[in-house]
């Protein structure tokens, strides 16, 4: 069971060596301005008050998500800039054990997001009875793109030549990801625009959110808007263990 | 006695580039052997191969029994020091050592007092709870050889334990290679430039060159059979020179004997490598000319060495 060792001492590296604490720290100060924005400014208090903690939640999953993927995407490549990685791939662990404990590792600081999130989301939420729906979305949808997110930072950092070079490629392709939430919305409507946020998994997972905390809908309704955010998770996580376990090296690119 | 390393015709290229090729070798259980070369010769590629960091291109090897398409096991019986190992700054010795004994599956209270033991074994038992940003170059290596011993291993490969240290430092490294041939019996692979470090330690060397193998053997056969003696330095009296020269002169054997820069110093040239330095003293000591020193020059790891990298 060598991805035990190695999640547990990368949770040690991640919390205890305080770069998980200072991220947190990063995540509740912008969770606190947009809460405090959405209670009191003019222009965003007018938002119904499902709206608020909706608004709330997104910006709670997408940046924990992001979160994830920052971790996820320093796993290898860190490690092989750092020069730590050749003593890793040394010992019997399997380099499928060590992708999946870093892995893990880094969808902690998602669980750590969602945890922070909930007093915002009771004090936004409270007395309309959405407290547990939305926290439970938050962590069902949240859970999802942090997975697919912390995964695909993974195949890229053990591919990646350099760390920069990992960090810098999964930031592109999450803000690509985010493209369609500002597209007008005339240009959501449609077949196209559909198509369009049920493929992408961060707006169809958001939309799922949305449906649930602002329209009251059951969670059955709308499971079709899962199917993506589900498809990138279970995929992306496939291929960065395969990739892991396969090509992880001393070398980026794959080459052995 | 079985080989602890058996290497046959390994070769390891990237495209068109032969970073190793045709290497075949024998290590017997508790020797150490020192693996010499040039930047680029392929040591670090040799070490990387033979430890499962990278797959050959060609050829087999088998260490501790363990064949290398069974990476894992081999993984198992093996500790490594890595050429420019990085540690990580923010963890402590103890717990350094803590996590390789738990990656090799050792209880925590096992992995524990080994961390402890192993520490104290190279000399860091009083810093094991300093953080490793803390630690010297000297310290860190001596770290890295700790965990390479951690799984007790059976076969040890350090890639340049003495780069980078003071005299004293180098000394400390090679005292405890010493005592893991000698006192756990392990067969060390010490890969190194530093021609002393292998004269010092190693009972064979290999040595390597443009990815090749240059020449094996123990020290002494290696220095002999890449630079058979051919020449000699000696030293007499002043003014005792110009009779030397003559002497030498009249000697069949000697092919030029001539002055070398400082009063009383001489240098030459033989005909052939064996028995004819003998003839050469022979004729002085016959003639009444005290000889204060005399070195064959192409007797020394050195000589062999470079006789046998020196690029054309």
């Amino acid at each position: 069971m060598g991805w035990r060792v190695v999640t547990a001492q990368e949770l040690r590296d991640l919390w205890l060596g305080g770069r998980g604490l200072v991220l947190s720290f990063a995540f509740s100060l912008l969770l606190s301005v947009i809460a405090y924005l959405v209670a009191t400014n003019h222009a965003l208090n007018f938002l119904e008050q499902r709206e608020s903690v909706n608004l709330t939640l997104q910006v709670a999953i997408a940046v924990g998500a992001l979160l994830a993927l920052l971790v996820g995407a320093d796993a290898v490549s860190g490690e092989r800039e750092r020069g730590t990685l050749e003593s890793l791939l040394l010992t019997p662990v399997s380099r499928f054990e060590i992708t999946l404990g870093k892995l893990l590792a880094a969808l902690s600081l998602w669980l750590a997001a969602l945890v922070l999130t909930v007093p915002y989301v009771w004090f936004l939420g409270r007395g309309v009875g959405l407290v547990g729906d939305a926290v439970l979305s938050g962590l069902l949808v949240g859970t999802l793109l942090a997975v697919f997110l912390a995964s695909f930072g993974v195949l890229i950092s053990v591919f990646a030549s350099s760390n920069r070079v990992s960090l810098s490629l999964s930031l592109l392709v999450l803000l690509a990801l985010f493209v369609p939430t500002q597209l007008p919305s005339s240009a959501q409507q449609g077949w196209a625009g559909d198509l369009l946020l049920r493929l992408n998994p961060m707006t169809a997972g958001e939309h799922y959110v949305g449906k649930i905390v602002t329209n009251g809908h059951a969670w059955s309704v709308d499971l079709a808007w899962l199917l993506s955010p589900a498809l990138a998770a279970a995929v992306f996580t496939a291929a960065a263990l395969v990739a892991g376990g396969r090509f992880m090296g001393l070398r980026g690119g794959g080459s052995q | 006695m079985s080989a602890a390393i058996e290497a046959r015709g390994v070769e390891k290229r990237y495209g068109s580039l032969v970073a190793l090729a045709d290497l075949s070798f024998e290590a017997e259980v508790g020797e150490i052997l020192g693996v010499l070369g040039p930047n680029g010769a392929g040591k670090t590629t040799a070490i990387r191969v033979l430890t499962t960091i990278l797959s050959p291109t060609r050829g087999s090897f088998e260490i501790a029994g363990s064949s290398h398409d069974r990476p894992a096991e081999i993984r198992r019986v093996i500790g490594v020091l890595p050429e420019s190992a990085g540690y990580p700054e923010r963890q402590t010795g103890e717990e350094y050592l803590r996590y390789h004994a738990r990656l090799y599956g050792r209880s925590r209270s096992g992995a524990r007092a080994a961390a402890r033991e192993l520490l104290r074994e190279v000399g860091l038992g009083e810093r094991k709870g300093s953080l490793i940003s803390t630690y010297s170059r000297g310290m860190r290596q001596r770290l890295g050889i700790a965990r390479a011993l951690v799984n007790e291993p059976r076969v040890v490969f350090l890639d340049e334990p003495t780069l980078g240290l003071d005299p004293a430092g180098q000394r400390q490294i090679l005292s405890t290679v010493r005592r893991i041939a000698g006192d756990r019996g392990a067969t060390v692979l010490l890969c190194t430039h530093l021609l002393a470090d292998v004269e010092e330690t190693c009972s064979r060397v290999l040595i390597l060159n443009g990815g090749r193998v240059a020449a094996q053997g123990t020290v002494a056969e290696v220095a002999r059979q890449a630079a058979a003696p051919r020449s000699a330095r000696l030293r007499v009296s002043p003014e005792q020179a110009d009779r030397a020269i003559a002497a030498l002169g009249a000697v069949p054997e000697v092919e030029t004997a001539a002055a070398d820069g400082r009063p009383g110093l001489l240098r030459i040239t033989l005909a052939q490598a064996e028995g004819h330095a003998e003839s050469a003293l022979r004729a002085l000591l016959d003639g009444g000319i005290p000889v204060l020193s005399y070195e064959l020059e192409g007797a020394r790891l050195s000589d062999a060495f470079l006789a046998m990298t020196e690029r054309p």
